[in-house]
């Protein structure tokens, strides 16, 4: 095991780095008040192989693998991680149809996702808690003229900006969430539609919207891997979402404490700047820990990713770190700087609604700790 | 440790419904706007109660500490930024009964009564925590002060009638030559700076005030020159029990919400969410029934006229801390339904419950002298404290 990032994975997060500096600072505070979907930037990003990173390279990827990915949004999330979700949610879609896509389905959509010509989404949760299952699960019914698709995916990603989508049906209602496929389903395809836009905490600028589906007729090509193969497909699609999440949350609670120790620096109160007292610093200091660790598990699991192991254990414990210990980065953070902090002028405030969206778990919400625990009991 | 009365019960429940049908269903509004609801001042003319703590000789409602928690929990419940309108109000008043003359408390009592609501002003934008080095003046000219200087993060400073504001009488004296005042709304060279735009709270008003040349007359001096540090002192104390309410009943509402969710998510109890987060919900129903006890047992030690300085600071900190753990829980386990619905406002109206009248720094800053203080003291305070 090594943990040693190569001089090709450090450049990738430096020219990140360097590029979320110029691009992304100017446009976060906007983007965090407007919430409109910054396309300019999607473009420019693709310029960056950003959205093809992981890519083969014939189809147009950087074929960089998933610790540059990582490298990728956690230092664009340092600066603006609405844009980097954005990136998070096309790369899913890209992930699915390259590790179980067939040849012509990888030849028709890769080299557009790679070069951003077309932007993915990726729905899988529905209303009810187990997709498949509830009043208005998305059903898909083998039929003459193809397979017909008639419910809603909540809460998807990019919905209504993406091109094309990933989604997840249920091809046999009496088997319920035992007979789950995934098909690709173009934007334009008759009968799809996208719900209003939901009002969200952060992550301002990536939409979120219910995708409805109305007699959506899909060719037999549009089916994703096997039939009923859909729950492996999207548990191990969830799990490469899990890292980029955790790079998203890292990349943010690094800025926060950054933020909040220039703060503390230049904070007088009790005839000396704050930073000087031991009770803000241990508050920075405990942020900074925790940043750090979830790193190294990070890189650890996309280490294993890019060497094609087994790494779902992994990415799940990195969510469950995260899932206890993210949001605290901005709470302490924020507490660091007071009631200066609290301003929405400022920049944590951002930060703490987006971090929020990078840490939180979407049904079941106990799937980290089930899927470590089977690790350790099995 | 406290059981409420019939009376107490009835107020609890009473409030309840006012917040159910006047609170509840626009906070979000208020909240997406970041306006304040004029509503709230209807509500003090009809019930008064911005004058909760108001003695009754001088026509208020009298309650006592732990009546006052019972109300603010529920606002809490219903709208943390709501809540600290009144809970602000009741603060600039708690000045007043602290070390205000029967004449100085009649002045500020009355237009609460009349329904008006009330404004405390001591932060500075170079003294928050450090509440002593204030820059503001009051050079006394004859029978009068003349105050110069900003107040900032000012609750209610846009909407209300009467302030308790603090200004430094002394300079040369730092913390020593801070004195407190009476300031009526309107006094030329009075005027409401920017309106901050918060994180949460989102429909309290916060404001700057500016003071360029104001006069007041001397009679509006609180107690004597150079109280002030003491006077805002004892307040403070008195009020942070306040903001101890508005988090339980901040996390309770994010408690509710969070199992509500889950009941509809899991609607065969046949097929209940799995033991991680069923326990899940158990310890966030434990967290916020022990912060709220700790609440009630320092209000009871108030009522009972005992000090009740440092518990004050404890229920404050734990209220606070638990406000904040209970809602950002609640957003993660509830995932994108969170994230996109009202519940995401509790886990940032939560985060001020740490900041404000007192961050939670300085409340253990306080704890912590008192759990170092010299044996005798510890020992009385370990009796004091039942053990």
């Amino acid at each position: 095991m090594s943990i040693h990032l190569t001089e090709e994975q450090e450049l990738i997060g430096k020219n990140a780095r360097d590029f979320a500096k110029e691009y992304l600072d100017p446009i976060a505070m906007e983007l965090n008040e407007t919430g409109k979907f910054p396309a300019d930037m999607v473009k420019k990003m693709a310029e960056q192989d950003f959205l093809g990173l992981f890519l083969p390279a014939e189809f147009g990827g950087a074929e960089a693998g998933f610790v540059s990915f990582v490298q990728v949004i956690e230092n664009l999330s340092r600066s603006c991680a609405a844009v980097a979700s954005i990136i998070v949610n096309h790369a899913l879609a890209a992930y699915a149809i390259q590790r179980w896509g067939t040849p012509a389905q990888k030849k028709e959509y890769l080299p557009g996702l790679a070069a951003a010509k077309s932007l993915g989404g990726f729905a899988v949760y529905e209303s009810g808690p187990t997709p498949g299952v509830g009043p208005d699960a998305l059903t898909a019914i083998k039929q003459a003229e193809g397979w017909v698709l008639n419910g809603a995916k909540a809460f998807v990603r990019n919905a209504g900006k993406a091109d094309v989508y990933v989604v997840l049906a249920c091809t046999d209602p009496a088997a319920g969430a035992k007979a789950l496929t995934a098909f690709i389903v173009s934007a334009k395809t008759i009968g799809l539609s996208v719900g209003e836009p939901a009002e969200t905490m952060g992550l301002k600028g990536c939409p979120v919207a219910d995708l409805v589906f109305q007699n959506v007729i899909l060719p037999e090509t549009a089916l994703l891997g096997s039939l009923n193969h859909g729950t492996a497909i999207v548990s191990e699609t969830l799990a490469v979402g899990s890292l980029a999440e955790a790079a998203q949350t890292i990349g943010i609670g690094q800025a926060a404490v950054e933020h909040a120790a220039a703060y503390s620096k230049t904070r007088v109160q009790f005839g000396r700047p704050i930073a000087a007292l031991q009770a803000i610093q241990t508050l920075l200091a405990e942020t900074m820990t925790d940043c750090h660790l979830a790193r190294l598990g990070l890189i650890y699991a996309a280490q294993l990713l890019d060497q094609g192991e087994p790494f779902q254990l992994e990415a799940a414990m990195v969510k469950q770190f995260l899932a206890r210990l993210g949001s605290k980065m901005l709470v302490d953070s924020v507490q660091v700087e007071g009631g200066f902090g609290y301003s929405e002028t400022m920049p944590l405030p951002r930060l703490f609604r987006d971090i929020a969206g990078t840490t939180l778990l979407d049904a079941p919400a106990d799937f980290p700790e089930k899927t470590i625990a089977a690790a350790l009991l099995t | 440790m406290s059981i409420l009365t019939a009376e107490q019960k009835q107020l609890q429940q009473t409030t309840k419904e006012f917040v159910a049908e006047h609170i509840i269903p626009v906070a979000a509004k208020y909240d997406k706007n970041g306006e304040f609801h004029p509503f709230l001042l209807d509500a003090a003319r009809q019930s008064n109660i911005f004058a909760m703590a108001v003695p009754k000789e001088f026509g208020g409602l009298d309650y006592s500490a732990l009546d006052q928690a019972i109300v603010l929990e529920e606002w809490g419940y219903g709208c943390a930024g709501m809540g600290t309108t009144l809970a602000a109000s009741v603060l600039s008043a708690d000045s007043v009964l602290v070390a205000g003359t029967e004449a100085q408390k009649k002045m500020f009592f009355e237009p609460m009564l009349r329904g008006e609501i009330g404004s405390f002003g001591l932060t500075e934008p170079g003294a928050g925590s450090d509440a002593g080095s204030g820059k503001s003046t009051a050079v006394k000219v004859g029978d009068e002060y003349v105050l110069n200087g900003t107040k900032c993060w000012i609750t209610n400073g846009g909407y209300a009638s009467v302030y308790v504001i603090y200004a430094l009488t002394d300079p040369t004296k730092g913390m020593k030559g801070l004195s407190a005042f009476i300031v009526e709304k309107g006094r030329p060279g009075f005027t409401i700076g920017t309106t901050d735009h918060k994180l949460g709270i989102r429909s309290s008003n916060t404001v700057e005030l500016l003071f360029k040349d104001v006069h007041i007359p001397a009679s509006n001096l609180l107690g004597k020159e150079g109280d002030g540090m003491k006077i805002a002192m004892k307040t403070l104390d008195m009020a942070r029990p306040a903001i101890a309410a508005l988090s339980v009943g901040l996390a309770q509402r994010a408690l509710d919400e969070c199992v509500k969710h889950l009941q509809q998510r899991y609607p065969d109890p046949k097929v209940p969410p799995g033991q991680t987060l069923q326990f899940k919900l158990a310890d966030m129903h434990i967290e916020v029934e022990a912060a709220r006890q700790l609440l009630y047992y320092a209000m009871n030690l108030r009522d009972a006229g005992l000090p009740f300085s440092v518990e004050s600071a404890v229920s404050k900190t734990l209220c606070a801390d638990t406000a904040m753990r209970i809602t950002t829980i609640a957003v993660q386990l509830m995932g994108s339904y969170g994230y996109t619905s009202e519940i995401s406002k509790y886990m940032r109206d939560a985060k001020i419950m740490q900041i404000y009248e007192g961050t939670n720094q300085i409340q253990r800053l306080v704890i912590s002298r008192a759990v170092l203080a010299p044996a005798p003291a510890a020992v009385a305070a370990a009796q004091k404290a039942g053990k």
